[in-house]
């Protein structure tokens, strides 16, 4: 019996941590919240509702204005996410006097928690704050960033990408350093100026790197909860009042964990659409060529 | 932080080794009863209650567990809802009380306890369906601070009230609330003269009121004017918070904002640090900022809680109240608690020493009422308490929906104070409340 033993036992032990830890903090409350969103408590018990509360979404229109609210906030950030880490990605390789000072300054948002930056953003975007101070210099008078309807929630977009967009940069760096500097010697030579490298040779060669961030950046600013949840709870007149923050309220302030997680599963499933779509667009380019 | 409670944990691990030791022949019967409290002076309070219980019980052991204020309501509403075990005793805000009793987190209160020496409508704020299920642990009162420098420096007459080196009888403050009491329009006309800008930045601000857009704070508002802020099957706001009442006094509160009298947002405890550094004039707040204004050198008096002009007089009131967890498996011991602190003389005189709340233990207001330590400034403001808590206090909606319409109006107030419009925020709150409220109720 010499037979060399199949490394399944190796591959099986080696994983399991892994998957342990995805079973327990991944599938477990998925599956859990599937099966509270069944249930409602009704006078201390446990009532099954079968998809009730999935009906009651439907002709529940704070929820659909907060579903509204949702994708606004998402279609506007993850593009603007993107687009700026890419731009600072591009910039931080680059070679001049001075870059280390530039490399220094667009790292500091990674090492700020994010409570600590939101309370920080808090106190510079209040009425006397900093950046009312600012504007009041160019004569511009002071804005309600943090209360007015019409401006709370793009102050939220730009709290977090000022916190978001290095860290996804870094991502983007290793997928700029992967790529082979004779293929833009070699484009130089062709003739092809600044842009037309970017376009033709930086951003297909990122495609990989690019999907990752594109899929984990939207997965995170659709679950996106701390800065609403710190500075405007929802308000004002429900202009930043995303899903998480609906769910949230529904479940641990107003005690009704159905109706919360019927709106959790609704995040989940949306967000597994729009993981799917991203990796068949962006997969299909690639096999086309 | 994190190393010091690494060395608490260890150190109260080390503790609990040494006394298990010794108490190992102890009593069998040696309990460790848990309670959740909010964090600051009700903890402190709690605990020389606590401290005081255990002289005379020696076998019970009280481990007080403190949240802050902005996550305690999240933390009771988990751990009761998940039955856990490690909490006996819970502390229970007023209104929250249906939506506990209603959903089965709460045991009824052991009927042999002696109730008849709590205020009657105290404790009918802590009974559901007919049942006592929570005992009140205090009462609350709220008054209006103005500071008598500003007032004197705009040239102004503040209102009439109670000031230092100055004694009062209780005779004295029932003729004061009852006859002297400003209208929120004379609070209106005086914080509009009171308030200093300089350069576009406001250095002093006319009024404002201590828990901004809450409930609690302004319940008074649109009810003294006639309409209840939502219908008697608890359920209902059409009709009552959309009301006429209603939209007059939320357009006094948008006033406040729009005229730039009040100051915006504050935070828990935010008014009263503004009125200590003499940049608020006149401070709608609980009797319990009477020791923090007291340390800040700032003259002021105290006066009624106002009303509208024509409307009934009505002021705020409930405050605490404390019941047992349905799945503390120590009911005896957790209701000897819960009976000690809030229907005996020594637990009751223990808690109103540490924190200087309204009392609902009546022997304890005849001592308000009658001795002549509360003749004096600032303890005469508590026979304001007394007066308004016999005569003018109405208690919040009692709703299992309580939490769903303190959100609702919490967001309405909020977004007309940042400029939307009366009718469309209380509109929406309609709306909201009624779809989540409606969801507890059937």
């Amino acid at each position: 019996m010499t037979r060399t033993r199949s490394p399944l036992l190796l591959v099986a032990a080696l994983l399991a941590p892994a998957i342990a830890g995805l079973v327990v903090f991944r599938l477990y409350p998925i599956a859990l919240a599937v099966s509270d969103s069944f249930f409602n408590m009704v006078r201390g018990h446990q009532v099954f509702v079968g998809v009730g509360n999935y009906l009651s979404l439907i002709a529940d229109s704070a929820f659909w204005k907060s579903l509204q609210v949702t994708f606004w906030f998402n279609l506007l950030i993850n593009p603007i996410q993107i687009a700026l880490s890419l731009g600072l990605a591009l910039l931080y390789v680059q070679k001049f006097r001075g870059i280390a000072l530039y490399r220094f300054l667009f790292l500091i948002p990674i090492g700020v928690s994010l409570p600590v930056a939101v309370i920080i953003w808090r106190i510079m975007l209040s009425q006397d704050g900093l950046v009312n101070g600012l504007i009041g210099i160019a004569g511009i008078p002071a804005q309600p960033w943090l209360t007015s309807e019409s401006f709370a929630l793009y102050s939220i977009i730009a709290i977090a990408t000022w916190k978001g967009i290095s860290y996804w940069m870094i991502f983007i760096i290793g997928g700029l350093q992967n790529i082979s500097t004779e293929i833009y010697e070699a484009a130089r030579l062709d003739g092809a100026v600044a842009w037309q490298r970017l376009w033709h040779i930086t951003i297909p060669l990122l495609r990989p790197t690019l999907l990752f961030v594109l899929v984990a950046d939207v997965s995170i600013n659709f679950l996106l909860f701390a800065p609403i949840f710190m500075l405007t709870q929802g308000g004002p007149a429900d202009s930043t009042n995303v899903l998480m923050y609906e769910a949230y309220k529904s479940g641990f302030v107003f005690g009704d964990m159905g109706r919360a997680m019927a709106i959790i599963v609704v995040v989940v499933l949306i967000l597994l659409v729009i993981v799917g779509l991203q990796f068949r667009l962006l997969n299909g380019k690639q096999e086309k060529k | 932080m994190k190393g010091a409670n690494v060395k608490t944990v260890k150190l109260s691990i080390l503790a609990g080794l040494v006394a298990s030791f010794f108490a190992g022949t102890a009593l069998a019967q040696d309990k460790t009863l848990n309670m959740i409290v909010i964090e600051g002076g009700d903890t402190t309070a709690m605990q020389a209650v606590v401290d005081a219980y255990k002289a005379s019980h020696p076998g019970i052991a009280i481990n007080l567990q403190s949240y802050p204020f902005a996550q305690f309501f999240q933390v009771a509403e988990l751990r009761l809802r998940s039955a856990d075990a490690g909490i006996d005793l819970v502390y229970v805000d007023a209104p929250l009380m249906a939506s506990y009793a209603s959903r089965g987190f709460l045991s009824p209160i052991d009927p042999g306890i002696d109730t008849s020496s709590l205020v009657p409508s105290a404790l009918d704020a802590g009974k559901y369906d007919g049942k006592q299920y929570a005992l009140p642990i205090n009462n609350s009162a709220q008054v209006m601070f103005y500071n008598k420098t500003l007032f004197e420096k705009a040239g102004i007459t503040p209102p009439t009230g109670l000031t230092a080196g100055q004694t009062s009888t209780q005779g004295d403050v029932d003729k004061l609330a009852s006859t002297e009491r400003w209208t929120w329009e004379q609070v209106a006309d005086a914080a509009q003269k009171l308030t200093v800008k300089d350069g576009g930045r406001t250095t002093t601000y006319g009024f404002s009121v201590e828990q901004f857009a809450e409930l609690y704070q302004l319940q008074p508002f649109g009810e003294s004017l006639g309409t209840d802020v939502i219908g008697p099957d608890g359920y209902t706001a059409k009709g009552y918070l959309d009301s006429e009442a209603w939209t007059k006094a939320a357009t006094y509160w948008s006033e406040l904002y729009s005229s730039g009298v009040s100051p915006k947002g504050l935070g828990y405890g935010e008014g009263a640090q503004l009125f200590g550094n003499g940049q608020l004039a006149m401070f709608a707040g609980g009797t319990w900022n009477l020791p923090i204004l007291a340390a800040t050198g700032v003259d002021f008096g105290v006066a009624p809680y106002p009303y509208f002009a024509g409307g009934k007089v009505l002021t705020p009131t409930g405050s605490w109240y404390v019941g047992v967890n349905v799945a503390s498996a120590n009911q005896t011991e957790a209701m000897d608690f819960a009976s000690y602190l809030t229907t005996n003389a020594e637990g009751t005189k223990v808690w109103f020493d540490a924190l200087q709340q309204l009392p609902t233990y009546k022997p304890l207001l005849d001592t308000i009422s009658t001795s002549a330590d509360f003749d004096v400034f600032p303890k005469n403001v508590f026979r304001l308490g007394v007066y308004d808590s016999l005569n003018t206090a109405k208690a919040r909606p009692v709703t299992a929906a309580y939490g769903q319409l303190q959100d609702a109006f919490r967001t309405a107030f909020t977004d007309i104070s940042n400029g939307v419009a009366v009718s469309e925020a209380l509109k929406s709150a309609v709306q909201k409340f009624e779809t989540a409220a409606n969801r507890v109720a059937k």
